[in-house]
C-alpha cells in the first residue's frame, strides 16, 4: 500500500485544458473520493494516475516514486471500471486470476488468491461462470475482485455503481465502505452522485471545470462550504441560495434584505454596506414558522414519511427548498412562511468565495 | 411491403420458391447437361434417357482432378493463414496503437480497396517473372497474401474499433503488454471476425481464376477453378464434361457452406453492415 501525491498536474487536450494544476496528498490507506458534475475533470484525473492519460504537465508520486513516465502496468494501481470491462471470454476465476498469470506466478497460488479474493466477496459459487452469465451486480463483484487479488497500492474506481439499480447501490456501498475496512487499502473513488462521496469518503476532493474546488472530510464540506459551488453540490436536498444586500454593517454585524427575503440582521458579519452577498441554509435548516423573515407561495410538497419536502416560491422569484418535519402540515398554492438560525446560515461574497463570521 | 408479407405467408413463401428455383436452375441445367452422352450437345434443361454418370469419373480422370484438389489447397493453406494473420495484426495496430499523424496509413489500405484485381495484373506478371516465381504456386500465394490485405486489414481494423476501449485498459492495468493484451485478450475476441474472414478468403482463394490462368503455366499448379481454363481449351466442344468438371470443381466449396452455413451467413451480413 502506498500514498499519492499530486503536484500541479495538468492535462490538456489540444490547446483545452481540463485538469488545472491539481495539488493533492492522499494518505496510505485513506479513501479519497472524488466528486463533481460531469465534465469536472475527475474521470480525467483517475485516468492520469492510473496511467491511462498522459499526464501534460505537473508530477504525480505513488509511494514516493514519480510515475510520470512509468507505464500503467508497472504502477502498481488496479482500476474498477464503470463498465467493469470483464474479459467476456474467460471465466470470473480466469478473469480474476489473469493479472497474477501475466505476472508469472504459479498456478496453486493464483488459485489461492483468486479463492481468497471469492471469500471476501463471497461469490465463490460464481468461479466457473463466464461474465455474460451474471447479473450486473455480479460483474461488479469480480470486477472488484479482480482488482483485489492483485494486491495493489492503490485501488481506483470509475464511477463503479453507476451501472446498477438504486438498491444494489446501496448494497454494494455498503460493501465497498466495508472492502476498505477490511483491506485498509489506499482507494481512490470517482462519482458524481454526492450521496456516495459523503458515505464512503475519508476525504472528499470536490472539482469544478477541472480545479480542485475544496478537499475535506465529508462533514467538513457540508459544515464549511468554501464557496458557493461546493455549498451547492455537497448535500441534499441542494443548499437553497438567496441573494441579498447589505443595508446597514458596524462592528456588530450586518442586517440584509433583498427581494426574497425580510431584513435580517446577522451578528459577528463583517461586510460592507451595499456589498452584494449570496446566503446559503440547507433545506434541513428550515422550519416552518407563523412569523418569519421568508414568505412564499408552496408549489411542491413530497410527503416522504418520515419528512416532508416543500417548495416555496418566493416573492422575488428565488425558489427554496424546506425539508420539514413529515407530518407539517403545508398545501400547494397556500402561501407559508420559514425560519432558519443564525448558526446555520452561511454567507458568501459577491466573488462565490465564503465569509467566515463564526468562529 | 414488410407488412404485405409478413400478413401473408403463402405470398412470401411463394416469393422464396420462386428465388430458389431461379437459383437452383442453372446447377440443374449443368447437371442435365453433364449427364447426356460426352460429345453430344444437350439442347437445355432435359433429362437424359441414359444419364451418363461416367461423365464425372472421365472428367475427373481428365482434368487430372486429383493434383488440381491437392494443388488448390496447398494454395489456400499457403494464403488464408498468411493474409489472416497479418490482417489481424495490422488490423489492432491501425484500430488501436495508431493515433493523429498514423492515421493515413490506414487510408492507404482504404485505397486499396479500390483497385481491381485486373488492373494489377500485368505488373503483376512482370514482377513475379523477375522474382523469378513464374509457374509456381507461391506465384500465386503471394500475390493474393498482397490483393487480400485491404479487405482483410479494414475488416479487422472495424472488428477491433468495436472493442470496447475499457478491456483494452483493464488488460493494461491487470499488467498486459501490448502483445499480451493482443495475444490474450484481443485475439479470443475477434475469433468470430477472424473466422468470417477466413471463410470469405478461402472462397476467394477456391475460386480464384485469373491469377492462376495468368501466372502458372502448369494447369496441375492452379487452383481448382483454374483449371476450368486449361480444361475449356482441350475439350471446350465437349459440354457433358466442361458441365461434369464444373460440378465437381463447385462441390468442396458447397461441401464447406454446408458445414459452416451459420458462419457464412454471419459473414455475409457483417459485409452487408460494415462493408
Amino acid at each position: 500500500m502506498a500514498g499519492l501525491t499530486l503536484r500541479d498536474v495538468r492535462k490538456t487536450y489540444g490547446g483545452a485544458e481540463v485538469i488545472r494544476g491539481v495539488d493533492l496528498e492522499i494518505a496510505e490507506g485513506e479513501f479519497t473520493v472524488f466528486v463533481g458534475p460531469s465534465g469536472c475533470g475527475k474521470s480525467t484525473l483517475l485516468r492520469m494516475i492510473a496511467g491511462l492519460e498522459e499526464i501534460s504537465d505537473g508530477e504525480i508520486e505513488i509511494g514516493g516514486e514519480v510515475v510520470n513516465d512509468v507505464e500503467a502496468r508497472d504502477r502498481g494501481v488496479a482500476m474498477v471500471f464503470q463498465s467493469y470491462a470483464l474479459y467476456p471470454h474467460m471465466t470470473v476465476a480466469e478473469n480474476m486470476g489473469f493479472g497474477l498469470r501475466l505476472a508469472k506466478v504459479p498456478k496453486p497460488e493464483r488459485a489461492k488468491a483468486v479463492e481468497e479474493a471469492a471469500r471476501i466477496l463471497q461469490m465463490e459459487h460464481l468461479l466457473d461462470r463466464r461474465p455474460a452469465q451474471l447479473s450486473g451486480g455480479q460483474r461488479q463483484r469480480v470486477a472488484i475482485g479482480r482488482a483485489i487479488t492483485r494486491q495493489p497500492e492503490v485501488f481506483l474506481f470509475d464511477e463503479p455503481l453507476s451501472n446498477l439499480d438504486a438498491a444494489l447501490r446501496m448494497d454494494m456501498r455498503m460493501e465497498l465502505a466495508a472492502l476498505h475496512r477490511d483491506l485498509k487499502a489506499t482507494m481512490i473513488y470517482v462519482t458524481h452522485d454526492q450521496v456516495e462521496a459523503m458515505t464512503l469518503a475519508d476525504r472528499i476532493v470536490v472539482l469544478d471545470k477541472g480545479v480542485v474546488q475544496q478537499v475535506g472530510s465529508p462533514l467538513d464540506l457540508y459544515d464549511r462550504p468554501v464557496n458557493v459551488f461546493v455549498a451547492g453540490f455537497i448535500g441534499s436536498p441542494r443548499m437553497n441560495l438567496i441573494e441579498v444586500r447589505v443595508d446597514r454593517a458596524d462592528a456588530a454585524g450586518a442586517v440584509v434584505s433583498g427581494a426574497d427575503l425580510a431584513e435580517r440582521a446577522i451578528p459577528g458579519l463583517r461586510v460592507e454596506a451595499g456589498e452584494t452577498l449570496t446566503l446559503g441554509i440547507r433545506p434541513h435548516a428550515l422550519r416552518a414558522v407563523p412569523d418569519g423573515p421568508l414568505r412564499g407561495t408552496v408549489d411542491l410538497i413530497e410527503r416522504l414519511g418520515h419528512e416532508t419536502v416543500a417548495g416555496l416560491r418566493l416573492p422575488g422569484g428565488a425558489q427554496v427548498t424546506a425539508a420539514l418535519g413529515g407530518r407539517t402540515p403545508l398545501k400547494i398554492g397556500e402561501p407559508a412562511t420559514l425560519d432558519f438560525d443564525d448558526e446555520e446560515l452561511h454567507v458568501f461574497g459577491p466573488d462565490g468565495e465564503a465569509i467566515r463570521f463564526r468562529d | 411491403m414488410k407488412r404485405w408479407i409478413a400478413t401473408t405467408p403463402w405470398a412470401s413463401r411463394g416469393l422464396i420458391l420462386i428465388l430458389m428455383a431461379l437459383t437452383l436452375l442453372p446447377f440443374l441445367s449443368m447437371l442435365s447437361a453433364a449427364l447426356a452422352p460426352s460429345g453430344t450437345y444437350p439442347s437445355g434443361l432435359e433429362w437424359p434417357e441414359a444419364p451418363a454418370w461416367g461423365n464425372f469419373a472421365r472428367a475427373w480422370e481428365v482434368a487430372n482432378m486429383g493434383a488440381l484438389l491437392w494443388s488448390s489447397t496447398l494454395i489456400v493453406l499457403g494464403t488464408v493463414p498468411a493474409a489472416v494473420l497479418f490482417a489481424t495484426m495490422a488490423g489492432f495496430g491501425l484500430a488501436r496503437l495508431t493515433a493523429g499523424r498514423g492515421r493515413w496509413f490506414y487510408l492507404v489500405f482504404v485505397l486499396g480497396l479500390t483497385l481491381p484485381f485486373e488492373a494489377v495484373i500485368t505488373p503483376l506478371y512482370y514482377e513475379i517473372l523477375a522474382l523469378g516465381l513464374l509457374n509456381t504456386r507461391l506465384a500465386i500465394i503471394l500475390p493474393l497474401i498482397g490483393l487480400f490485405m485491404p479487405f482483410s486489414v479494414y475488416w479487422m481494423r472495424a472488428h477491433f474499433l468495436n472493442v470496447p476501449a475499457d478491456l483494452s485498459e483493464a488488460a493494461q492495468l491487470d499488467g498486459a503488454r501490448r502483445w499480451q493484451e493482443f495475444l490474450l485478450v484481443q485475439v479470443p475476441l475477434a475469433r468470430p471476425a477472424i473466422m468470417s474472414l477466413s471463410i470469405l478468403l478461402f472462397l476467394w482463394t477456391w475460386n480464384q481464376f485469373l491469377l492462376p490462368v495468368v501466372l502458372v503455366q502448369d494447369p496441375d499448379r492452379r487452383t481448382m477453378a483454374g483449371a476450368l481454363g486449361a480444361f475449356q481449351g482441350q475439350w471446350g466442344t465437349d459440354i457433358p464434361l466442361l458441365c461434369a468438371g464444373s460440378l465437381i470443381i463447385l462441390a468442396p466449396t458447397v461441401i464447406l457452406f454446408l458445414i459452416f452455413q451459420r458462419q457464412f451467413v454471419a459473414a455475409l451480413l457483417q459485409v452487408a453492415v460494415k462493408g
